[in-house]
């Protein structure tokens, strides 16, 4: 019997970037699904909670950060393994992340091999 | 992108055979396409115009320098933090904690043979530091040895580009063991003092270097000539103490002979050292010792000595292979 794939939803308002990531993820036998800033992405986890989230700190209508925040608050919220995905390469910034439930980091631009990398640190690979 | 080549077919084999002779290391057969990218970053570093200008210099004026820092460029590895993971649970669940019981209150050292550009020794130094709060008291030497190269001279640096510090390396070590400098990312004062590094031909004689309570020698065994291997599992086993440990890769091992290691590894790829000798009859009835690698030091004479002959051979078109089983020709 086939093992189910493990969801990822990407979160970020680049287009290029959501196609890249799903590319890179499906690779990694994830079964990727998209959103373009927070708020959409709280509705889409109020309806099915992913396995992970790829996640960009600046987007409009409702930053990573605070979606961040939000999830965590959710019921059943604390079980995605959230990595980060950003151009936010400052210390207190990836500090504030992690401080809020990040699991994972990355720091843009990434490679595929980052993104295999991040995702076995935080054990989803 | 065109995909033509820009070095000579002869040089190529030139390029092959100064490796193989220097080194002890067979390129392979996609040899061309590893010359061309590597060395093209060399060239650009050393402040050639292109690949071809560095080449011809090497080859015409026989600079020594030069000769060991190409040979070391293509021996760089897709280095990552953290490389091979299950040799750095071993070494902080099993070997460390054993080593400390056996050691109390003496310093332990740790040699990372072949370090390149550092991940495997800062990764250690990591991994020691948190250890601290277990094993207060234990104090841990760490040293990196590698080619005279720029990876080696990054490892001394400390400095990683935002990609390398992305590759194995947990966020929160990033936070705690790195300093941020403009694109880089620079280890800590802190665990760079607690580290060293020391330019060494991997293939040269180890006596100055000391002996260690665990010497590390990872993932590199595949790289090496059989001849090559004979030497570097020789010199390693002089350089582990006896209670020590030899660490290769979890799918490496010693081969037919157990270089005074015990055969039956502790862990994958993990050997405790028994006694202080080896037998060399051991050694010689796998291979002859009267090979050209025995002799191979990275002196000044033995790396003019190889250019010149290899140079006489790149000048000629086409240069064939080297037919003679086992030596390369002259």
């Amino acid at each position: 019997m086939l093992e189910a794939l493990k969801t990822c939803l990407i979160v970020d308002d680049s287009k290029m970037i959501r196609r890249v990531a799903t590319r890179i993820l499906r690779d990694l036998k994830f079964e990727p699904s998209e959103a373009g800033d927070g708020r959409e992405a709280i509705s889409l986890c109020r309806s099915s909670m992913p396995d992970a989230i790829l996640l960009d700190w600046n987007m409009p209508v409702m930053d990573g950060l605070s979606f961040l925040k939000a999830l965590r608050k959710e019921p059943g919220g604390d079980d995605p393994v959230v990595v980060f995905c950003t151009a936010e390469r400052d210390v207190t910034k990836i500090a504030e992340a992690l401080e809020a439930g990040a699991d994972e980091y990355v720091m843009k631009p990434f490679d595929s091999d980052i993104i295999e990398s991040k995702f076995m640190e935080a054990g989803l690979v | 992108m065109s995909g033509a080549l820009s070095l000579r077919p002869s040089y190529y084999m030139a390029l092959k055979r100064l490796t193989l002779e220097l080194a002890g290391v067979n390129l392979g057969k996609d040899h061309t396409f590893l010359i061309e990218t590597r060395l093209s970053a060399l060239a650009r570093k050393e402040g050639f115009e292109n690949l071809g200008d560095m080449i011809h210099e090497l080859f015409s004026r026989g600079q020594t320098r030069l000769a060991i820092h190409v040979v070391s460029a293509l021996l760089e590895r897709a280095n990552r933090f953290f490389d091979d993971r299950k040799g750095f649970e071993l070494l902080g669940d099993q070997l460390l904690p054993a080593l400390h019981r056996r050691y109390r209150g003496k310093k332990i050292k740790i040699l990372s043979y072949g370090c390149s550009s550092g991940q495997e020794v800062y990764s250690t130094a990591f991994l020691v530091d948190r250890m601290a709060h277990v094993f207060p008291e234990m104090e841990i030497e760490i040293t990196g040895v590698d080619y005279p190269s720029w990876a080696l001279e990054q490892a001394k640096s400390g400095r990683f580009t935002h990609f390398e510090v992305q590759r194995g390396l947990p966020i929160r070590h990033l936070i705690e063991y790195f300093d941020r400098d403009g694109e880089d990312w620079v280890v800590k004062k802190t665990i760079r003092d607690c580290v060293n590094f020391t330019d060494h031909n991997l293939l040269s004689n180890t006596d100055h270097l000391g002996t260690y309570q665990i010497v590390m020698f990872r993932g590199r065994m595949r790289q090496f000539s059989p001849p090559a291997i004979v030497r570097v599992l020789r010199s390693l086993s002089s350089m582990v103490s006896p209670h020590g440990y030899l660490l290769l890769g979890t799918n490496e091992g010693i081969g037919k002979v157990n270089y005074g290691f015990n055969s039956v590894p502790v862990a994958p790829g993990c050997f405790l050292k028994l006694s202080d000798k080896v037998r060399p009859s051991e050694v010689e009835d796998e291979m002859d010792l009267a090979n050209p690698y025995e002799k191979m030091l990275l002196q000044e004479k033995v790396v003019k000595k190889s250019l010149k002959e290899i140079t006489s051979g790149a000048r000629k078109e086409p240069v064939e292979a080297p037919k003679q089983k086992g030596k390369p020709a002259a």
